[in-house]
């Protein structure tokens, strides 16, 4: 049986309940999962049962649930698959199973890895564009669903500055208002850019062009720190200067 | 605002310096603009497979020092421009709040005198923390022969500050950097250490270089072998306390009778690279790593040269292996290590673990057992085949390096 959840945690938990005695359970929030043949059924999220099923992992492992947080912000389509078997083999042993060498625990660990690494990615290849109002805005597509875990970083160096990060690709944004951060759907903005901005850009991509060394070229290694599916919001790989210069 | 050309040119004249971290300091923001990250952060990568983190510029290239080896030399014959405290601190400033940047690194060729330029670097430096109330992150060059107020000065607004070295022994740097001495590159370093020690131990309020200092030196522009060269690293993090020792291999940009036409290998760099993570994570000393007056082998990794010396320590069993010798088998990281440590407390492990777990046993498999297997190669001139396998030519060898990803991945740190 396929249990299809709505994608947020309360769901997950409660189609854990059901999943958890079923031998041949899968847990998906994407229907493009659905195999031929396989019956399918639509959990809906129960507040009682997410807690109870809650409230029985944590009194194995106390951290699991900060597990299930990045896990379900991953952007793979067997993420609640991969929560699913490590949240089963922790109740089967009992204790925290984060260590272990079983097949579960690795593939959560990996998942969880990449979406942390992406985080930690994302502040450092986000790329602002300044507004006539002064404001930040900065287009973005992460491969994990994890643009409002960005906002503690940029409110803690930028606070005096209000900003916008745009997931572009899940059409929401986390916005920082100079006072509060929140979360919100967002289509598509049209940004005033800011009389110098253009400028600064430019700047930019000169000082980008001359601060590599041509004849050390290692594009392999580059692109491994920072793959090609990034570039895209980077104002660096916009230049329309060539590079030689 | 600065002009591209300008830019240009100071950039090209800065970009030779390997540095480029910003780890290492937790500067807090209080109003204003910007905080460290501790653990350092890219914020893109140029085709040569560099990090840039800091922006890294020359505030001029307009020098009064003759270093044969360096292309703003006093002799130079190519266009001479500065910048001011002024231009610096806002081009910083709009890089940093665009997320550009993590801060500034500045450094300068001596223009006028030691004093008149690092008293531009201090201005810019206060600039940027008092007026801009900026606590991103900044590196500063220390000026050789500046007066000692001025230095100590800087240090109390940056996060780091480095001398380079320049060269691996004192008779290099006579002959190549004749203005420079010894003296005027490690008093200050070591001056600042003890200013820094002084200001920890008294609790001061403030900051004092939280980041502590770093060096660099030219390899393969001197006749230095690497065994000198690992030795003077090993000190330099004993005696400074230095957080980092860089190294940047020769590249020929000026010809002198003194200097070498071709630039120094990269896999050399690469090689001293492995040998200092060596030194700072893993335990191993510099006499261990590198045989008196020896150059380190280019075709096996230092690990994988100390091994095969040492084949009497190996096999290891991976389940009761205490971390430092796990930590000195080839193939074998920081990472792999701590994994095993924590998956052997749940079961006796397996190869197939192992395998599981991504550890990689390419070379590893010759100097562990698994619960008590062993899958290497039975003797030590096989061992070293493999070991040595497909990296025979020169050519190769350097392709290699920087061909598959993961090792691609290692080459900035020398992680091993
Ligand atoms: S001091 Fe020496 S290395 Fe530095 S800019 Fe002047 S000539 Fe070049």
């Amino acid at each position: 049986m396929i249990y299809l959840t709505d994608g947020t945690k309360e769901c997950f938990l409660t189609a854990f309940l059901y999943a958890f005695s079923d031998e041949n359970a899968l847990i998906s929030s994407s229907q493009t999962q659905l195999a031929l043949g396989q019956e399918s059924v639509f959990v809906a999220a129960d507040a009682a049962k997410a807690k109870k099923t809650e409230a029985r992992l944590l009194s194995f492992d106390k951290d699991c649930m900060n597990d299930l947080f990045y896990l379900l912000r991953s952007g793979r389509n067997d993420r609640e698959q991969i929560a699913f078997r490590y949240l089963k083999l922790l109740t089967e042993k009992k204790m925290p199973v984060r260590e272990m060498a079983e097949d579960a625990s690795i593939a959560a660990n990996e998942c969880i890895r990449k979406v942390t690494y992406e985080i930690h990615r994302m502040h450092g290849f986000v790329r602002f564009l300044e507004s006539a109002s002064g404001a930040l805005y900065a287009p973005l597509s992460p491969d994990n669903d994890i643009v409002d875990l960005l906002t503690p970083h940029f409110r803690a160096r930028l606070p005096e500055f209000p900003f916008v990060l745009h997931d572009v690709k899940r059409k929401k944004a986390a916005v920082y208002d100079g006072k509060n951060s929140f979360l919100a759907p967002l289509e598509s903005a049209e940004i005033v850019l800011s009389a110098d901005e253009q400028r600064w850009q430019s700047l930019w991509q000169r000082y980008y062009q001359s601060v590599n060394i041509p004849q050390r070229e290692r594009l392999k290694q580059m692109k491994g720190y920072m793959p090609v599916r990034y570039w895209k919001h980077m104002p660096e790989f916009h230049a329309t200067d060539p590079l030689s210069t | 605002m600065i002009d591209e050309q300008r830019l240009k040119l100071l950039t090209e004249g800065a970009k030779y310096d390997v540095s480029c971290s910003s780890s290492g300091s937790k500067r807090k923001n209080t109003g204003g603009m910007g905080n460290g990250y501790a653990a350092g952060c890219c914020h893109s990568f140029t085709p040569d497979g560099r990090c840039i983190s800091l922006l890294k510029i020359l505030m001029s290239n307009d020098c009064v020092y003759n270093c044969k080896y360096c292309p703003n030399r006093l002799d130079a014959d190519v266009p001479r421009v500065s910048a001011t405290p002024e231009e610096v601190a806002e081009l910083t400033i709009d890089f940093y709040k665009r997320n550009y940047i993590e801060g500034l690194f500045l450094s300068s060729a001596v223009e006028k005198s030691p004093n008149y330029t690092m008293e531009k670097l201090v201005r810019t430096v206060k600039l940027l923390r008092t007026q801009y109330r900026f606590h991103g992150y900044i590196h500063l060059k220390g000026i050789p022969r500046a007066d000692e107020a001025l230095i100590h000065e800087a240090a109390k607004y940056a996060d780091r500050m480095s001398y380079n070295i320049e060269l691996p022994s004192e008779r290099s740097l006579k002959l190549l950097a004749p203005q420079k001495s010894k003296e005027s590159l490690l008093l200050p370093m070591k001056k600042l250490a003890e200013d820094r020690a002084v200001f920890r131990e008294e609790k001061r309020k403030g900051l004092f270089l939280p980041a502590g200092q770093t060096t660099q030196m030219i390899i393969g522009a001197s006749p230095e072998k690497d065994s000198q060269i690992v030795r003077l690293t090993q000190s330099l993090y004993r005696s400074m306390g230095l957080k980092r020792v860089y190294y940047s291999s020769y590249v020929p940009v000026v010809h002198d009778s003194l200097l070498p036409d071709l630039p120094a290998g990269q896999l050399r760099e690469h090689r001293l690279y492995q040998a200092d993570w060596l030194l700072r994570f893993y335990g191993f000393t510099a006499e261990e790593i590198a045989p008196e007056n020896e150059n380190l082998p280019l075709d096996l990794d230092p690990k994988c040269a100390w091994a095969l010396r040492n084949m009497q320590l190996f096999p290891v069993e991976v389940n009761h292996a205490p971390l430092e010798l796990l930590l000195r088998v080839p193939g074998i990281g920081g990472r792999s290590a701590q994994k095993i440590l924590q998956a052997r407390k749940y079961t006796n492990l397996t190869f197939e673990h192992l395998q599981k777990m991504r550890v990689v046993l390419k070379r590893a498999r010759h100097f562990i057992t698994a619960n008590g297997k062993f899958y290497g190669a039975k003797s030590e001139t096989a061992v070293r085949g493999y070991l040595t396998a497909g990296e025979n030519s020169e050519n190769s060898r350097q392709l290699s390096l920087f061909s598959d990803t993961e090792t691609a991945l290692s080459a900035l740190t020398g992680e091993l």
